[in-house]
């Protein structure tokens, strides 16, 4: 992706340009200091003060417009110097028209020469001002260009997560839309009505869900409720439910749609699988500044293998679960899938604590 | 009888509210209408006690229907609507409860329920006390269950919350789970209801029992019982169980 800097937008607001030329005044009174009482050098000080002031704003303007239509380095600092001679040499004819009409006796005879060469009245403050502000500028350009580059970044890793959330969804539709079709034939009306009802909830969750890629694990467990809802309607009583949700955790954030996937993964390759009835323990606890979430299944069908389990742990909604976290948390949670001795099957999610705000329309 | 007026402008929509509705005898359909106009003139005339009214119409939204009435001719609104942000304004009119499509059957009992609730004070007629039935004068304290061949008697004490499954009711405890053949609602009228309380069309749970409660963005709330269980709490009943918890000194 190319960025083309907006310079104008880039550039820092003109007041701040103008607050860069204070500590120049500040520099041009402290070195007038030791001269103040000598002749009239109290008023020439004050004059060329002034026209340091006055002449900032054209500068700044000058600077800005040479920035804006992107002059080389070179030829704006030779406009730049050319412009701030012309000014301190016009500075020098204003101190001695200054002499000229207050009356002062000239301590020494006028020389065309003077004029030019005498320029340490005003230069290099003036330079010195617009080696500021061409800090300054730069110095906004390059937050600017970082808040871009902050920016892109954000919205490619929202898309990505958006694209695997979206991803989590046909398999599971399908199934479901198959076991109310399922339903629809044996005449269990009830039962298809439920279904039909609990899929529409799950898919307002998770399609119509605000942008945000966290949730509060109590909208996530609501969620989870509804799709074990219909997981219970096509397996009965198969599917046997250990929940161990620990104190002070229902406010946590967490990645949204964290656990169907995990919880799904659990049932169709442990539970789904066998024909005796299977066991679901979802636990998570809260210890200090870390949540930790676990799902495991009692075991898949007799004669698993680890070689099953390995293929079983590169299931699509695993690792889809993997890559949120990693986009979410890089470098601070942890996933891991792995196979008990028992047959059972366990996959464990570290993630950070952080706190979800209450929702807005509380109840 | 509760007079009720449907408002959709897809057909089907209509009869899927209507058939759902006959299975209630205290209901009585007086009108359908498939616009926000004919809506509103039928409304005037009629003046039904409920209305199901759809939010998404052409021309006249469900709001625009209900904003567009005098609140003394508003009838009690149930919405229906396929995406919940819309329903949180219709609250200013009147609107008692919403339903999300695709209707779920239990959200569609309890909000007939709350309407049910309502009708006595709404009526103008109905100055007279509002008689409830008599509380009976015993709660039920055990159950009678059957395990296997044998029959077993399970302590309501031991029981800590109760799910419908089907046409039974399932005690859990904190070690089995136990099925009893009896209607979720008929159990929630023979509990001590300082004791137990009806969270959702299908949970009763143990008032002492519940560790934590959270509300949830649409309205109904998470709870998350003592032995780590989280049970859904939908918004019908959450004043009634916040009432139970503050008597119990929970939460």
């Amino acid at each position: 992706m190319t960025t083309t800097v907006d310079r104008r937008a880039a550039m820092p607001p003109f007041w701040l340009a103008l607050a860069a030329g204070l500590p120049i005044g500040a520099c041009m009174i402290v070195m007038a200091l030791p001269v103040l009482g000598h002749g009239h050098a109290t008023a020439y000080r004050l004059l060329y003060l002034a026209l340091f002031a006055l002449w900032a704003v054209p500068l700044t303007a000058l600077q800005r417009a040479l920035w804006r239509s992107r002059t080389s380095w070179w030829i704006a600092s030779l406009a730049l110097l050319a412009t701030t001679y012309t000014m301190s040499v016009a500075n020098n004819a204003l101190g001695d028209a200054m002499a000229w009409l207050a009356g002062w006796p000239s301590t020494r005879p006028f020389a065309w020469t003077d004029l030019f060469a005498g320029i340490d009245s005003c230069w290099l403050a003036l330079i010195a001002f617009c080696a500021i502000h061409a800090v300054v500028a730069y110095y906004a350009a390059f937050n600017h260009a970082e808040a871009q580059r902050a920016t892109a970044l954000a919205l490619a890793r929202d898309a990505e997560l958006r694209a695997l959330r979206y991803q989590l969804q046909p398999h599971f539709l399908f199934n479901t839309l198959n076991a109310i079709s399922s339903l629809v034939a044996a005449e269990r009306n009830r039962d298809a009505q439920q279904t039909i009802a609990r899929l529409g909830e799950f898919l307002r969750a998770t399609l119509e869900a605000n942008d945000d890629h966290e949730a509060a694990l109590a909208e996530e467990l609501a969620l989870t409720e509804t799709y074990l809802a219909i997981e219970k309607a096509r397996l009965g009583d198969k599917l046997k439910l250990k929940w161990d949700v620990g104190p002070h955790v229902l406010r946590a954030l967490v990645p949204h749609l964290l656990l169907q996937p995990l919880v799904e993964n659990a049932i169709r390759h442990g539970i789904a699988q066998r024909s005796v009835p299977g066991r679901l323990d979802i636990r998570i606890a809260r210890d200090g500044e870390r949540l930790a979430v676990s799902v495991g299944n009692d075991g898949a069908a007799p004669g698993s293998t680890s070689a099953q389990a390995a293929e079983r742990s590169s299931a699509i909604g695993l690792r889809n679960t993997a890559e949120r976290l990693e986009k979410l948390y890089p470098g601070d949670h942890a996933f891991v899938a792995n196979a008990r001795a028992d047959g059972g099957f366990d996959v464990r999610v570290d993630l950070p604590y952080r706190e979800a705000p209450m929702p807005a329309a509380g109840a | 009888m509760m007079r009720i007026a449907i408002v959709d402008d897809e057909p089907l929509a209509r009869s899927g509210v209507a058939t759902r509705l006959a299975a209630y005898a205290d209901v009585d359909i007086v009108g359908e209408y498939g616009d926000g106009a004919s809506a509103l003139a039928g409304i005037r005339a009629l003046a039904p006690d409920v209305v199901f009214v759809d939010v998404q119409m052409p021309d006249m939204s469900g709001i625009d229907v209900l904003a567009a009435l005098a609140p003394h001719e508003r009838p009690m609104a149930i919405l229906l609507t396929a995406h919940d942000q819309f329903a949180v304004r219709a609250f200013e009119f009147n609107a008692i409860d919403y339903l999300l499509k695709p209707v779920d059957d239990d959200r569609f009992a309890e909000a007939l329920d709350r309407a049910r609730t309502a009708l006595p004070y709404r009526r103008r007629e109905a100055n007279a006390p509002i008689d409830a039935p008599d509380p009976p004068k015993t709660w039920q304290t055990r159950f009678e269950v059957r395990v296997g061949r044998r029959v077993a008697f399970v302590d309501a004490h031991d029981v800590t919350w109760i799910e419908a499954d089907g046409d039974y009711a399932a005690l859990h405890g904190d070690e089995h789970t136990y099925l009893l053949r009896e209607s979720l609602a008929r159990l929630a009228l023979v509990l001590d209801p300082s004791k137990f309380v009806r969270v959702h069309r299908s949970t009763i749970v143990r008032v002492d029992c519940v560790a934590d409660l959270q509300p949830l963005s649409n309205r109904d709330a998470l709870l998350r019982l003592k032995d780590g269980t989280p049970v859904r709490a939908s918004r019908t009943y959450i004043e009634s169980l916040l009432c139970a918890l503050r008597s119990v000194g929970g939460v």
